[in-house]
C-alpha cells in the first residue's frame, strides 16, 4: 500500500445523536449530567448499544450438554464434594525462629523508611514489612518528593522485587561463573589501567542524585584522571537542564510550587501525573470554597494534566514552540518592561502567532496574575521552549515565587543523549578500553542514528549491571545482576535537594549488587556499602552524636536541613534572544511523531512488571503494550481504526504498531510510549510492545517530521479496558463551570436530588457504631492510578494477562474510569474512580444463595471468600460493576520467591470465587483491635485505605459517617457530593464530590 | 400368561425404597457428623512433637507461666512459639548434658531452626488475633485446655466457626479477669454470674459476628 497522505483531511464528521440518550427508569432520567459521555471514539460513533462488545467478562458457556450428562457432572460433583469428609483436616509445621530480632514480633507488620531514586532524584517510602518480608510501601509523609503518597512507579516496585525471572547468575559471554569472579576480573582490569590514569576506562550509569555515588565518582576520578563518567536515561529531563542554561547562563534546576501558582500554564508538560507535590499543591486550590487556580494545557497528546486542564489547546508537536514564542511576545507587549534585545527578537514572531486568540487570552490572565502564575515546558519539549517559559516567568515576576532556581542535584545534569554519543564515537574510535555500564538498557533504548550494538562489540571488556538479562547483557563481556532498590543500602537527593538514606529491606534475593558497590569495588574499597555510607556521612555532617541523628535520619527517612538554598539568578536576555531567533519554525505538511515517556514503565525498567504492565494507562486505558496515537480527522483521512497494523517510517527506520485513534489528539500527528518492546531472554518471548526508540536520533530524541504511515493491512487487538465495565452511557462523572456552581444551578455542581432518602420496602436499619463512609473528591483526582497499584498490592489482586484481558476479566477492584464529553477531535474529559460503593441496600446481597455477601453492622458490604460457590449472580445484580470473579486460578502459587508478595492479612482468592473492594477490612480490624486494647474509639485519619494512602492528591477521604467532624462527613455534606445511581435506591457509602471548572470567560465555548 | 415379577417383588421393591431413603439420610447425617467429629478436627490426639517436650513438667512442676515463652500473645495475632534461643535460656544451665536435648542443641549450634509439628490451625481464610481475646479476659485455657496436664500437647475445642460463634454470642460465661488469663484450673472466687457481668462491663466487652471480624 502506498504511504498515506494526511495533509488533505476532509471535514470532520458531525457527532450522530446516540440512542442511549434518555435512559430512564421510573420515568425519571438516569443522565443527570450535562451531556452525554463517552469513553471512545468507537463508542461516540456507533449506532446502537448493541453494536459495542460486551462490557462484562466473557463467558464460554459449555456447548452441547444435554440435560442426562448435566445430572450426570452434577451427580459426580456431589459425589466429589463428599469426599471431601474423608480426611482430617491438615496439620503443618511450625517454624519459629532461632533467635527472633530485637523489634520483631511475628504477626504484628514493622514499618521502615527509605528511599528510591526516580529520575535518580529521592522518593521517600514506608515500607510494610511482616517479618522481615515486605509487603507493602505507603509514601513518607515527612519526604517532600512523597508527602505520604506515592506514583504508579513505587508502588509496583514489590512485584520487581519478589520476581523469579530477575537474573540471579554473573556470566561472562554468556556462560554462569562464580559471583566473585567478576570482582577478580575488574580488579584485575583496574589494575592494569592504573598506570594509564584510567584513559579509555568509560562509566555509563543511570542519573543519580547520590552523595555517596558522587564521593564515590570524587575517589575513582582521582586515582584515575583519564575516566570517563557518564550519566543517561533513555528519557531523562536533559531539556529542562539546557532550557536553564539558554535563559540563566548555566545549568539549574527549577522547582515549581503549585501552591503560589493562581494560572498555569503547561507547554506540553507533565506536571500531575507523577510529581507528588506538584499534584497536591495543585490539588489543594481546586476546591471551589477557596481560591481557585486555572489551568491551560497545551499539547499534541491529551495527557494527565491535559484532562484535568480548564482549557487544553491541541497543537502539534512542533507548534508548541512557536505557542510559546507568541505566548511570549503578548505576554512582554501586555507586561511591558520587556528588554531591548527580547523586543527586537520576538517582533518577527508575532505575526505568525499559532492560535491567536488563546494566546490573547492566557496571556491577559497570566499578565492579570502577575507574580503568582507559572508556566513550565515538558521534557519533550526542546530546550528553546524551556527558555520561553522562563522568559514569561521572568517577564511576570514568578521567579522566587512560583519558580525557584536552585544548583542541580543530579550528579550529572546533563544525562542527555549527549553522552551516549560521545561514548559511542569513542567505542568506534576504538579509545574505549573498558565500559561499565549501569542504565537501563542502551543496547535496546538507544536512539536509532547510535549502533550501540555494533559500538559493544568494539570495547574489549565491557560489563554491565542489568536487573534482567536483556538485550544490552547479551553483548557485554560480563553481565551482572543489579540488585533491587530494597536490597542494598544508598542515599539519594529529592527534587529539592532533601537528603535520605535508603535502607535495605532484605538482603539480595538473587545475589545482586548495586551501583555503590560496583563504584566502590573499582575503587579498590572492600569494605560493605553501609560501612562506606556510614563513613560518608559522619565526615558529610560531623556531630558530637552521629550515631543519634544517624539513627534518627533512618528512622524518620530524611536528613533534616538538607534542603538545596534557592539560587537568585537573572535572565540572560540576550542569550534568550539567540535562543528565540534560532528556535525552528513550526513544520507545515509533514506529519509528526512525538514520543513520550510512558507513566508506567517509566523508561522501560518496569516492563517486566505484571502489575504495571497490566495498568490501564490514564488516558488511553491500554495496557500490555503501546500504540501509535492518532487523533480522530486524521485517522479519519488516513482510514485508520484503532488495532490496525502501521508501519512507521521515518528517515529510514523503521516501527511496526497498531494505531490506537485517541480523541484530543493533535491532527497531523502520531504520538508513541517509550520504553515497550525487547525480548524477556529468561522466558524466552517477547516483551508487551514496540520498541520505537530506532525512530528516535540524537538531534531530535522527542519529536521529529516527517513521518511516514502504512497501513500493514494486519489487525491487532489492543488490551484497552475503557469499554469494560462501562456505565451504559450514563453520565456518573459530574461536572460543572465554576460560574454554574456558584449559581447554585441543581444538576451543575450542585446536587440536591442526588441525596437524601429513597422509597425502600425496607425498615431503615440503624448502624449504632462506626459507620464506614468514603468520599472521592473528582476536582482533586488526575487519575493517575496509583490508587488502583496500591489497590492490588494490598489486596491480593492477580494479574490476569493481556490474553484475559481482552475477555474483560481484569481483576482490578478499584477501575479508574476516563470520559470524554463533546466532540471527538477536541473533548473534555475526566476521570472517576470507581470501586465498591458499599450500598446500604446493596442489589447484590439480595441474590447470593449462598449468604456469601451480607451487611456488617457498621454498613459494610462484606464479601466471605470461602463462602462463595461463584454463581456470579451478584455481579449481575451489581449496577456499578465492580465485582470481580477469578475465573481461572490466577494466584501467586506459582513460585516460593511470588509467595513472598501477598499480605498476610488478605485471603488469595482461588478459581470460582467471587471479590471486590471492602474500604480494606483488614485495615480496620486491625485498627479495630488496637483501639480496643487502648480502650478507646479509632480517630478520624487513623485508618486510611490503600488508595487513599497512596493518591498524591488526597482526593479520597475515609472514615466513619457517625462522626459528623470526621473528614469524609464534611465531603459527605458538601454541596457538589452526589451519589452514583442515586435514583436506584441502592444508598452507596461512597460520596463523589463534582469536578469543577475554573474557565476563563474570554475563551468559553458558545 | 405369568406375571413378569412374582409377588414378593412387591416387599423387595417396598425394602429398596426405604433403604434408599433412609441410606440416603443416613450418608449425609454421616458426613455432617462426621465433619464435626474429633476424629475430623483432631480433637484430643496428643501431637508427637520432635523434641520430647512436656508442658506437664514445665507448667506444673516448674510453675513456669505461659508468657515467659508465648508473650506475643498479648500484643500480636499469634502467640508465637518460642525461638530456639529462649530455650537455651535455661537449658544451658540445667538438663545441659540431657541426651533427650540433643535435637535443641543442634538446632542452637547450627543455626536450623526447629520444625515443630503443628497442634492448631485454622484454615488460611481465617484471621484470629491472640492480643484482643487476651485483653477482654479470655484465658488460655479457655481454648487451650489443662496444658499443665498433657504431656504432649492436643487440641481440647474443635475450633469449628460454631465453636467460635458460641462464644462471640455470648462470652459471659469464658471471660475472668485478666491477672488470671494464664491461670489454669482458674475457678471463681465469687458469684461467677455477678463477675461475669462486672468483667463484661469494665473490659467493654462489645463481641462482633460480623463475618469479616474474622474473614477477610
Amino acid at each position: 500500500m502506498p504511504p498515506l497522505n494526511p495533509i488533505d483531511a476532509p471535514e470532520a464528521p458531525a457527532e450522530r445523536p446516540l440512542a442511549l440518550r434518555g435512559l430512564t427508569l421510573q420515568g425519571r432520567p438516569l443522565a443527570l449530567g450535562p451531556g452525554r459521555q463517552w469513553t471512545s471514539v468507537e463508542e461516540l460513533r456507533r449506532e446502537s448499544p448493541a453494536a459495542l462488545p460486551a462490557s462484562r467478562p466473557d463467558v464460554e458457556l459449555p456447548r452441547e450438554v444435554t440435560r442426562r450428562g448435566f445430572l450426570q457432572l452434577l451427580g459426580a460433583s456431589t459425589a466429589a464434594a463428599g469426599l471431601e469428609g474423608c480426611w482430617r483436616m491438615p496439620q503443618g509445621t511450625i517454624v519459629p525462629y532461632h533467635d527472633r530480632p530485637v523489634g520483631v514480633t511475628p504477626g504484628e507488620p514493622t514499618h521502615y523508611a527509605t528511599t528510591v531514586l526516580r529520575d535518580g532524584l529521592g522518593v521517600g517510602l514506608l515500607v510494610t514489612a511482616y517479618e522481615g518480608r515486605p509487603t507493602k510501601i505507603e509514601g513518607n509523609p515527612e519526604h517532600p518528593a512523597s508527602l505520604g503518597a506515592t506514583s504508579v512507579y513505587e508502588q509496583g516496585l514489590l512485584r520487581t522485587l519478589y520476581d523469579p525471572l530477575r537474573a540471579r547468575e554473573v556470566k561472562e559471554r554468556g556462560v554462569p561463573r562464580a559471583p566473585e569472579s567478576f570482582e577478580g576480573a575488574l580488579r584485575e582490569r583496574i589494575g592494569r589501567l592504573l598506570p594509564k590514569k584510567g584513559a579509555g576506562l568509560w562509566f555509563l550509569l543511570e542519573p543519580s542524585s547520590s552523595p555517596l555515588q558522587a564521593e564515590l565518582w570524587r575517589r575513582l576520578l582521582a586515582a584515575l584522571p583519564e575516566a570517563r563518567l557518564a550519566s543517561w536515561g533513555p528519557s531523562s529531563d536533559a531539556a529542562s537542564h539546557d532550557g536553564t542554561r539558554l535563559a540563566f547562563g548555566r545549568p539549574l534546576a527549577a522547582r515549581l510550587d503549585l501552591s503560589k501558582a493562581d494560572v498555569v500554564v503547561a507547554l506540553d508538560a507533565e506536571l500531575l501525573a507523577d510529581d507528588v507535590p506538584a499534584a497536591r499543591a495543585f490539588a489543594d486550590r481546586r476546591v471551589p470554597q477557596g481560591r481557585m487556580n486555572r489551568l491551560y494545557a497545551v499539547e499534541p497528546r491529551l495527557s494527565v494534566t491535559g484532562t484535568m486542564a480548564d482549557h487544553r489547546l491541541r497543537l502539534r508537536p512542533s507548534e508548541v514552540g512557536p505557542f510559546a514564542l507568541a505566548l511570549l511576545a503578548a505576554v512582554a507587549k501586555r507586561a511591558g518592561g520587556a528588554p531591548a534585545e527580547l523586543q527586537s527578537a520576538l517582533h518577527a514572531q508575532l505575526g505568525a502567532a499559532v492560535a491567536p486568540g488563546f494566546v490573547d487570552a492566557v496571556a491577559a490572565d497570566l499578565v492579570l496574575h502577575r507574580g503568582a502564575s507559572l508556566v513550565a515546558a515538558g521534557r519533550g519539549q526542546p530546550p528553546a521552549v524551556h527558555a520561553a517559559a522562563h522568559a514569561i516567568n521572568a517577564l511576570l515576576g514568578n521567579l522566587g515565587v512560583t519558580v525557584t532556581l536552585a544548583e542541580p542535584v543530579l550528579l550529572d545534569p546533563a544525562s542527555g543523549m549527549g553522552a551516549l554519543a560521545e561514548l559511542i564515537r569513542a567505542a568506534d574510535a576504538g579509545k574505549v578500553d573498558t565500559l561499565i555500564a549501569a542504565c537501563d538498557n542502551p543496547a535496546l533504548f538507544a536512539p536509532g542514528d547510535l549502533d550501540v550494538v555494533g559500538s559493544l562489540g568494539r570495547v574489549p571488556f565491557s560489563a554491565y549491571l542489568g536487573a534482567y538479562e536483556d538485550e544490552t547483557a547479551q553483548r557485554t563481556t560480563w553481565f551482572v545482576p543489579r540488585a533491587h532498590p530494597m536490597e542494598g543500602w544508598g542515599d539519594a537527593r529529592a527534587f529539592d535537594g532533601t537528603a535520605s538514606i535508603a535502607q535495605p529491606l532484605l538482603d539480595p534475593l538473587f545475589g545482586g549488587r548495586s551501583i555503590e558497590q560496583l563504584l566502590a569495588r573499582c575503587t579498590g574499597e572492600l569494605r560493605p556499602v553501609h560501612e562506606l555510607l556510614h563513613d560518608f556521612w559522619r565526615t558529610a555532617s560531623p556531630s558530637a552524636d552521629f550515631e543519634l541523628a544517624w539513627k534518627e535520619w533512618l528512622q524518620r527517612g530524611v536528613v533534616p536541613g538538607t534542603a538545596a538554598p534557592a539560587v537568585a539568578a537573572a535572565p540572560d536576555w540576550a542569550s534568550i534572544a539567540r535562543t528565540l531567533a534560532a528556535a525552528p519554525p513550526a513544520q507545515s505538511g509533514r506529519l509528526e511523531i512525538a514520543f513520550y515517556r510512558d507513566l508506567r514503565l517509566l523508561d522501560g525498567r518496569e516492563a517486566h512488571n505484571g502489575w504495571l504492565q497490566e495498568l490501564p494507562d490514564p488516558v488511553t486505558k491500554q495496557t500490555w503494550g503501546n500504540a501509535a496515537l492518532v487523533g480522530p480527522t486524521t485517522a479519519d483521512a488516513l482510514g485508520i481504526q484503532s488495532g490496525d497494523v502501521l508501519l512507521l517510517e521515518l528517515a529510514g527506520a523503521r516501527a511496526r504498531l497498531p494505531a490506537y485513534v485517541l480523541p484530543g489528539h493533535a491532527d497531523g500527528a502520531v504520538s508513541v510510549a517509550l520504553g515497550y518492546g525487547g525480548e524477556d531472554f529468561a522466558q524466552g518471548a517477547p516483551l508487551p510492545g514496540t520498541n520505537v526508540a530506532p525512530l528516535r536520533t540524537v538531534a531530535a530524541p522527542w519529536l521529529s517530521a516527517g513521518l511516514t504511515l502504512t497501513k500493514s493491512g494486519e489487525r491487532e487487538e489492543l488490551a484497552v479496558t475503557q469499554e469494560h465495565w462501562r456505565m451504559e452511557g450514563r453520565p456518573l462523572a459530574e461536572s460543572a463551570t465554576l460560574a454554574e456552581y456558584r449559581a447554585g444551578i441543581p444538576g451543575r455542581g450542585t446536587f440536591p436530588e442526588q441525596h437524601g432518602p429513597q422509597p425502600s420496602e425496607y425498615a431503615p436499619i440503624p448502624y449504632p457504631g462506626y459507620a464506614w463512609g468514603m468520599a472521592i473528591d473528582l476536582a482533586r483526582c488526575t487519575g493517575c492510578s496509583a490508587c488502583v497499584v496500591a489497590c492490588a498490592s494490598e489486596n491480593n489482586t492477580p494479574v490476569v494477562g493481556k490474553e484475559q484481558l481482552i475477555r474483560g476479566r481484569e481483576m482490578h477492584w478499584l477501575r479508574l474510569d476516563r470520559y470524554f464529553e463533546g466532540p471527538a477531535e477536541d473533548p473534555s474529559s475526566i476521570a472517576m474512580p470507581v470501586m465498591c460503593v458499599q450500598c446500604e441496600d446493596a442489589p447484590c446481597e439480595y441474590v447470593c444463595p449462598v449468604n456469601a455477601t451480607v451487611h456488617s453492622d457498621e454498613g459494610l458490604n462484606e464479601m466471605v471468600y470461602n463462602r462463595c460457590v461463584g454463581t456470579r449472580y451478584c455481579s449481575n445484580n451489581c449496577p456499578y460493576k465492580v465485582r470481580r470473579f477469578n475465573f481461572l486460578d490466577f494466584g501467586y502459587e506459582k513460585d516460593p520467591i511470588e509467595q513472598m508478595l501477598p499480605n498476610p492479612d488478605v485471603t488469595v482468592r482461588s478459581r470460582g470465587v467471587m471479590e471486590k473492594c471492602t474500604y480494606c477490612v483488614q485495615r480496620i480490624e486491625r485498627a479495630r483491635i488496637a483501639t480496643r486494647i487502648e480502650g478507646r474509639l479509632i480517630r478520624d485519619g487513623e485508618i486510611q485505605t490503600a488508595c487513599q494512602g497512596a493518591c498524591p492528591t488526597r482526593a479520597i477521604a475515609f472514615g466513619t459517617l457517625s462522626d459528623p467532624e470526621a473528614e469524609v462527613s464534611r465531603l459527605h455534606a458538601d454541596p457538589r457530593a452526589y451519589f452514583l445511581l442515586h435514583v436506584l435506591g441502592t444508598r452507596p457509602r461512597t460520596a463523589h464530590l463534582a469536578r469543577i471548572k475554573n474557565e476563563n470567560p474570554a475563551l468559553r465555548k458558545a | 400368561m405369568r406375571a413378569l415379577f412374582p409377588p414378593w417383588t412387591n416387599t423387595a421393591f417396598r425394602v429398596a425404597l426405604f433403604l434408599g431413603v433412609v441410606g440416603a439420610i443416613a450418608a449425609l447425617a454421616y458426613l455432617m457428623i462426621y465433619a464435626r467429629s474429633p476424629y475430623h478436627t483432631n480433637e484430643h490426639r496428643p501431637v508427637i512433637q520432635p523434641i520430647q517436650f512436656d508442658h506437664r513438667h514445665h507448667v506444673a512442676d516448674d510453675g513456669i507461666d505461659c508468657r515467659y515463652c508465648h508473650q506475643t500473645a498479648w500484643s500480636s495475632p499469634s502467640a508465637g512459639i518460642p525461638s530456639t534461643s529462649l530455650c537455651l535460656n535455661c537449658h544451658s544451665q540445667i538438663w545441659n548434658k540431657s541426651p533427650l536435648l540433643d535435637p535443641l542443641r543442634a538446632a542452637y549450634f547450627t543455626g536450623e531452626p526447629i520444625r515443630w509439628r503443628r497442634v492448631h490451625r485454622l484454615p488460611d481464610y481465617v484471621y484470629f488475633d491472640h492480643s484482643i481475646h487476651v485483653a477482654k479476659g479470655v484465658g488460655c485455657e479457655s481454648c487451650h485446655g489443662r496444658v499443665d496436664e498433657m504431656p504432649a500437647v492436643e487440641m481440647a475445642a474443635p475450633l469449628s466457626m460454631k465453636w467460635c460463634l458460641d462464644c462471640h454470642r455470648d462470652p459471659t460465661p469464658r471471660i475472668r479477669p485478666r491477672e488470671a488469663i494464664t491461670q489454669l484450673g482458674w475457678t471463681p472466687s465469687e458469684d461467677p454470674g455477678l463477675l461475669a457481668a462486672k468483667l463484661a462491663i469494665r473490659y467493654q466487652l462489645h463481641t462482633r459476628t460480623s463475618c469479616t471480624t474474622c474473614h477477610r
